[in-house]
């Protein structure tokens, strides 16, 4: 039977460890008593896991946390950029898959078969996916350059695991460029009609051919190597977006820099909001069979892009309280 | 017959703000108006008072924002628990907030004689 020394410490399994640093000796002691008292009390765990988990999202910069365990506003605004870095690379991820498949959608679609609506939502959604990448330009050259004149060796392991994670992610995706059913590979016939310059919805499907891949490929058109990247790219990817959390967590950044960084986030919530409502519309319209057909695949595509837009939304929202705690 | 801004009640000494953890908030400081208190102390305390038992979850984050508003102050720990004492901006915040309510417990109660005579 386990003593309420040892149910009071799981329970505190719930909180962070910068609480517990600060908390955990006297809390514990509360619980303890509260055990002892009430040796049963379902709305006590639940109580507590509901706080632990609030105080969790503090630490990863998705709430404001309160009360002296979490205390310097600056540290705060730089946890939340992580994390706004992190649901930001899942939102480009899948915008990429979906823009991708669209695009080569189009280059097979005759312009006099192609109809209106989903015209409309595929422009939307290039020039908010364009808008994005030149805000990501926007943001990433002042951290590298910070990076760079602050370097210390707490930043050497997510650096090489950044560059090797990208440099697989190139290289894999140059290399299986136009080598997917539907791209040009595989000996297709029919005509292309063009409208993305030099493969670049090609590079694109390739990169998240790991979200979009119709599974019966896998089984029979595809070969080792194929799946090994199918396999291999989402795992890269992930090592790469978390390389890229660590990093803006650990990062010496000035002020100004976080200032700038946060509003450059605001923006990018916005533009991925502008291409989720273009998906939207290109999901609500491309139900209806054909080569733009949006598949069960792209309703869950969508579904998860709003939700890392939510997480991301949140983080820049607690980034501008704590730029506004940090000035004052 | 009152004014309406003699009737609205004022809380301009900071509990307003605590949203959701008002309640906790003004329990925990009528608590602490007694004296300093570990968490224990505070939640049998409250639950003599005001028969309401604060959730130990609950009781922490509201210490937290007490704590960090300058409304109460941690002292040194005695065997592990941590007695917290009440300040003066907490004093007088409490004094806010608990002159609001008074007029609004006044308020009620003299609407209620007037027109139902019940109280």
């Amino acid at each position: 039977m386990t003593t309420p020394q040892e149910r009071a410490a799981r329970l505190l399994r719930w909180y962070p460890e910068a609480w517990r640093h600060r908390y955990g000796e006297e809390f514990a002691e509360l619980l303890i008593a509260d055990i002892e008292e009430r040796p049963v009390s379902s709305p006590r765990a639940v109580d507590v896991a509901r706080a632990g988990l609030l105080a969790r999202l503090a630490v990863a910069g998705l709430t404001e946390p309160h009360g002296a365990w979490w205390p310097d506003p600056a540290r705060r605004v730089q946890v939340s950029l992580g994390t706004l870095c992190g649901a930001l690379t899942a939102c480009l991820a899948l915008a990429a898959a979906m823009w991708s498949q669209l695009a080569i959608a189009w280059e097979w679609t005759p312009p006099a078969t192609a109809t209106a609506p989903t015209m409309r939502a595929t422009l939307v959604m290039s020039a908010a996916l364009l808008a994005f990448l030149l805000l990501i330009v926007l943001a990433v050259a002042p951290v590298g350059y910070a990076i760079a004149r602050n370097f210390n060796t707490r930043l050497l392991g997510p650096l090489l695991v950044l560059a090797a994670a990208v440099s697989l992610l190139a290289f894999g995706a140059h290399h299986f460029l136009y080598q997917w059913p539907g791209s040009g590979g595989h000996g297709e016939g029919g005509t292309l009609f063009p409208v993305i310059p030099a493969g670049l919805q090609a590079f694109a499907w390739s990169l998240t051919y790991w979200f979009s891949v119709h599974w019966f490929w896998l089984a029979t058109g595809l070969g080792g190597w194929e799946a090994a990247w199918i396999a291999a790219s989402p795992v890269a990817l992930a090592a790469a977006a978390t390389a890229a959390v660590t990093l803006m967590r650990r990062a010496e950044l000035s002020p100004r820099l976080l200032a700038y960084e946060t509003r450059l986030a605001v923006a990018a919530c916005a533009v991925m909001g502008v291409f989720l409502g273009g998906c939207g519309c290109w999901v609500y319209v491309g139900r209806s069979p054909g080569l733009a057909h949006a598949g069960q695949i792209d309703i869950a595509a969508a579904v998860l892009l709003a939700l890392a837009l939510a997480a991301a939304y949140q983080a820049q929202r607690t980034a501008l309280r704590g730029l506004h705690l940090a000035r004052s | 017959m009152p004014k309406r801004d003699e009737e609205r009640p004022r809380d301009d000494a900071g509990l307003a703000g605590f949203g959701r953890y008002a309640g906790s908030a003004t329990l925990i400081l009528s608590s602490l108006a007694d004296g300093p208190k570990h968490g224990y102390a505070l939640t049998k305390d409250v639950e003599e008072f005001a028969g309401v038992r604060l959730a130990p979850g609950t009781l922490y984050e509201a210490l937290a924002r007490l704590e960090s508003q300058g409304m109460i102050e941690a002292l040194a720990a005695e065997e592990r628990r941590r007695p917290y004492r009440l300040t003066a901006a907490g004093a007088t915040a409490l004094q806010a907030h608990l002159d609001a309510q008074r007029r609004v417990t006044e308020t009620g109660l003299r609407r209620l004689k007037a027109n139902w005579g019940t109280a």
